[in-house]
């Protein structure tokens, strides 16, 4: 025997252990404060009761069990009081329901709701899936096992081993996809990976691997049993460099290469109608000519990026030739990691096991589009999805939506709603509100969708599954093209329940993660754009290149000229004066007198015409429109007035949007009598930028120092100040 | 004591490994090679190599890669990860 196994053989003093054990949960206030011993603690060797003791000690010191510990004795297999739950994430919800239940068959049904959430939560922690599909497959829930397993897998290596057979069985059950696989250097292991992530999407992959080496050959004589043919390129098996050869030659014959490649994948797409699935080669992990790397002939990326265009153009040409990108499909795997060395010298295995699960995951995704086609319809929630607050609770003004933080986030998910609707999709509102709801676009300044944006719209107080199916009727398309985005983990529960055919997406909780979200959510790709859609873009860039040659060297009067500036002035009005106000609140740089006026302040300055003022501006330009951003409020005793503040948001500056817009206040001040105005600069530690305003404009210096400068403007007798570069327009 | 001695590993999870890589439930001992487990090839080697790496969380070098022979190897290898 050696000394460690008889170290392991010798009988451990369980009643020390359990003594230790007791004192700890005694003093468990003290340890969970400063976070020790109980971390430490192997749960699963401690009894129910003991955990009963725990808890109630806890709850005498009015201490909240943390979610650590929570966690702790849920992977354990204990119970946790059902107060707890609020502060768990789904998936320890879910622990915690088996734990109490013990497999009850009812705990089975419960428990099939939650699941279709599980499998999409992309935040579903690596060990707690791993118990659940663990304890799944104990009790013999061998579907829900499977189903947990697969769709987790690609973030979880290893979980697939917690099925056990029925993994199998399960696999054996789906409808088979036979998948030709050739490649530039061994393609084994991903042909392993590609059984899981089709699972995952509901597929069986019957994998046929063409003999190594035999790429382009394949590819010009396809094999015609093949449902759908998959291309594995990396830069090392396609195109070794020979450093040999003069720079120039190798790219010379790199250029054949990739010219090859091209000719032989429209070989393809002539004698096959297969689809065929190609991936980009990835950014290289090292340069070989440093920082030239992207620029000159020696380098890889170069390389790169020559191959990637051939491969690219070539299947704009075809209509049945796919790119997966590998760069985004490789996105959350830092670039070292994507290839393990060893296993290229080893046996030419181009990708890291990571990396393979990743690209066959991109495979199965773009095969999953390819077969049910992308979706039609994007059906969207109103109350903290497009807007933050609550339409009927909090009114139209203030809801959250606009240039600024945090509706910011929410202006920017409609952003990715108009993107979807000009790549095709239909936009459906789907809201529990008074049919009014849908007026908030119109009334609110800062939304970006517009009510006849939405095809179709159901806004009411009924269930969604419900209004989703009349709306699906009424557009006359199958609840499995729509894509249903809601805040509330409750209604998309219900949606999937009932009407399982609609792909519903775990949205994140927190909005400002949902637009990249939506951007990544692979269902809602476009294989093709319509002939109409690369049409108008082809137009536009062609007028664009027209414009450039125009130009020719643009300088920066032109690039001012070219943004087609249109600022709007206004009175501030009860619908504008909660921006005015918040400006009035942070702008800290173009602000000139930093005078921090409150609603108050401001009410009683625009109640009264006769004494004062207060004017706001939005401005667009041919990019967007970027909001109420300029502000001003002045006080008027008969034909003299004082600018009381004058500020800018600094997402504007440096275009004359101020110049024109004190040409605006002079103006209205000369239509209401005034003959002088006076201002003052404060200076304060952030606002040098507009020390010089008034000068710049063409004021004249009225005394004071530093700190404190005060200008005069004669009206009448100076020429006030305006900006070519500005087309104002007055709004009532 | 002969560290190879013939019937106690000194990583016992080396047992679940070889059921799942290579579907081999016989004995496991020390001496245990490819000549004896029919599914160990340069292919699955690689799978080996791989769920060593994750159960362990170690990296294996190019080197260590080679030197796993047989069971014992495997075991000498991770001693020296300190595992």
């Amino acid at each position: 025997m050696s000394a460690r196994a008889n170290a392991l053989s010798m009988p451990v003093d369980d009643t020390a252990i359990e003594k230790l054990v007791d004192e700890a949960i005694a003093a468990a206030p003290d340890c969970l404060r400063r976070r020790i011993i109980l971390p430490a603690i192997d749960w699963s060797e401690v009894s129910p009761s003991k955990v009963a003791v725990l808890l109630s000690t806890l709850a005498q010191s009015r201490l909240a069990v943390p979610r650590w510990l929570s966690k702790l004795l849920l992977l354990a297999g204990h119970a946790l009081p059902e107060d707890v739950e609020p502060t768990l994430t789904p998936g320890l919800v879910a622990l915690n329901r088996i734990n109490c239940a013990g497999g009850a068959s009812q705990q089975r049904e419960a428990l099939s709701g939650m699941l279709p959430g599980l499998c999409a939560d992309e935040q579903l922690e690596g060990d707690v899936a791993t118990i659940l599909v663990q304890k799944f497959a104990a009790l013999g829930w061998d579907a829900e096992a499977a189903r947990l397993a697969l769709a987790q897998q690609h973030r979880v290596p290893g979980i697939l081993k917690r099925v056990g057979k029925a993994l199998g069985a399960h696999i054996e059950r789906l409808p088979n996809v036979r998948l030709r696989l050739t490649g530039s250097s061994t393609t084994q292991t991903l042909a392993d990976e590609f059984k899981p992530a089709f699972a995952a999407k509901g597929w069986r992959a019957d994998v046929m691997q063409a003999d190594f080496g035999t790429m382009l050959a394949d590819l010009m004589r396809p094999a015609e049993d093949a449902d759908a043919h998959i291309v594995l390129l990396d830069l090392e098996g396609f195109a070794a460099q020979d450093w040999r050869r003069p720079a120039a030659d190798a790219f010379a014959l790199l250029t054949e290469r990739a010219n090859n490649l091209a000719a032989a994948l429209r070989e393809f797409s002539t004698r096959s109608q297969a689809p065929l699935l190609i991936n980009t080669i990835p950014v290289p992990a090292a340069p070989t000519a440093g920082f030239l790397d992207r620029s000159h002939t020696m380098g890889l990326r170069r390389a790169v990026d020559l191959i990637n265009r051939h491969i690219l153009d070539t299947a704009d040409q075809s209509n049945h030739i796919i790119v997966i990108d590998a760069d985004q499909a490789l996105a959350d795997l830092p670039v070292r990691e994507q290839s393990d060395s060893k296993l290229w010298y080893y046996g030419r295995i181009a990708y890291s096991a990571d990396a393979a699960r990743m690209l066959a995951r991109a495979f199965a995704d773009a095969w999953s589009v390819l077969k049910c086609g992308p979706a039609k319809v994007l059906a969207v929630d109103f109350d903290n999805t497009l807007w933050g607050g609550v339409y009927g609770d909090d009114g139209v003004e203030a809801l959250a939506c606009g240039e600024d933080f945090p509706g910011n986030a929410f202006r920017a998910l409609q952003a990715e709603c108009l993107r979807l609707r000009q790549q095709g999709l239909l936009l459906v509102a789907l809201s529990k509100n008074n049919p009014d709801a849908i007026t908030a676009f119109q009334r609110h300044a800062g939304m970006l969708l517009q009510p006849d944006d939405f095809a179709a719209s159901a806004i009411n107080w009924e269930p969604k599954p419900e209004n989703i199916r009349r709306v699906a009727a009424e557009l006359n398309l199958g609840l499995e093209s729509f894509v249903f985005l809601d805040d509330s983990p409750h209604e998309r529960e219900a949606m999937r329940r009932l009407c399982p055919e609609v792909s519903v997406p775990e949205m994140p909780a927190d909005p400002a993660e949902r637009p990249l979200w939506l951007r990544r959510l692979t269902s809602t790709w476009p294989l093709r754009l319509t002939a109409e859609d690369e049409t108008r873009a082809a137009l536009y860039a062609a007028r664009r290149e027209a414009q450039n040659a125009k130009a020719g060297a643009v300088n920066f009067e032109d690039y001012l000229n070219g943004l087609e500036q249109r600022l709007a002035v206004s009175l501030v009005s009860k619908k504008t004066l909660p921006r005015v106000v918040q400006m009035h609140q942070r702008t800290n740089q173009f602000n000139l007198t930093t005078l921090r006026s409150t609603e108050a302040d401001i009410s009683a300055l625009i109640e009264s015409e006769a004494r004062g003022m207060a004017l706001v501006g939005r401005v667009r330009d041919k990019f967007g429109d970027h909001g109420l951003v300029v502000t001003a409020t002045v006080e008027i005793t008969g034909t003299e007035a004082v600018v009381q503040s004058l500020l800018m948001s600094c997402r504007v500056i440096g275009r004359e949007i101020e110049r024109a817009f004190l040409g605006a206040l002079i103006e209205e001040l000369k239509r209401r009598g005034v003959t002088r105005v006076s201002g003052d600069y404060i200076a304060t530690r952030k606002n040098a930028m507009v020390k010089d305003f008034y000068a710049s404009c063409g004021w004249q210096p009225a005394g004071g120092d530093e700190a404190r400068s005060g200008w005069v403007f004669n009206i009448g007798d100076m020429e006030s100040p305006q900006s070519r570069f500005v087309a104002l327009d007055w709004e009532a | 004591m002969d560290a190879r001695s013939p019937t106690v590993l000194s990583y016992p999870e080396l047992v679940a490994i070889f059921a799942d890589i290579f579907q081999y439930t016989d004995t496991l001992t020390a001496e245990t090679s490819p000549d004896d487990v029919a599914t160990w090839d340069s292919l699955q080697h690689i799978a080996l190599i791989r769920t060593l790496e994750m159960t362990y969380s170690i990296r294996l070098s190019m080197d260590e890669m080679m030197e796993i022979r047989s069971v014992g190897d495997i075991e000498n290898v991770l001693r020296r990860h300190g595992v």
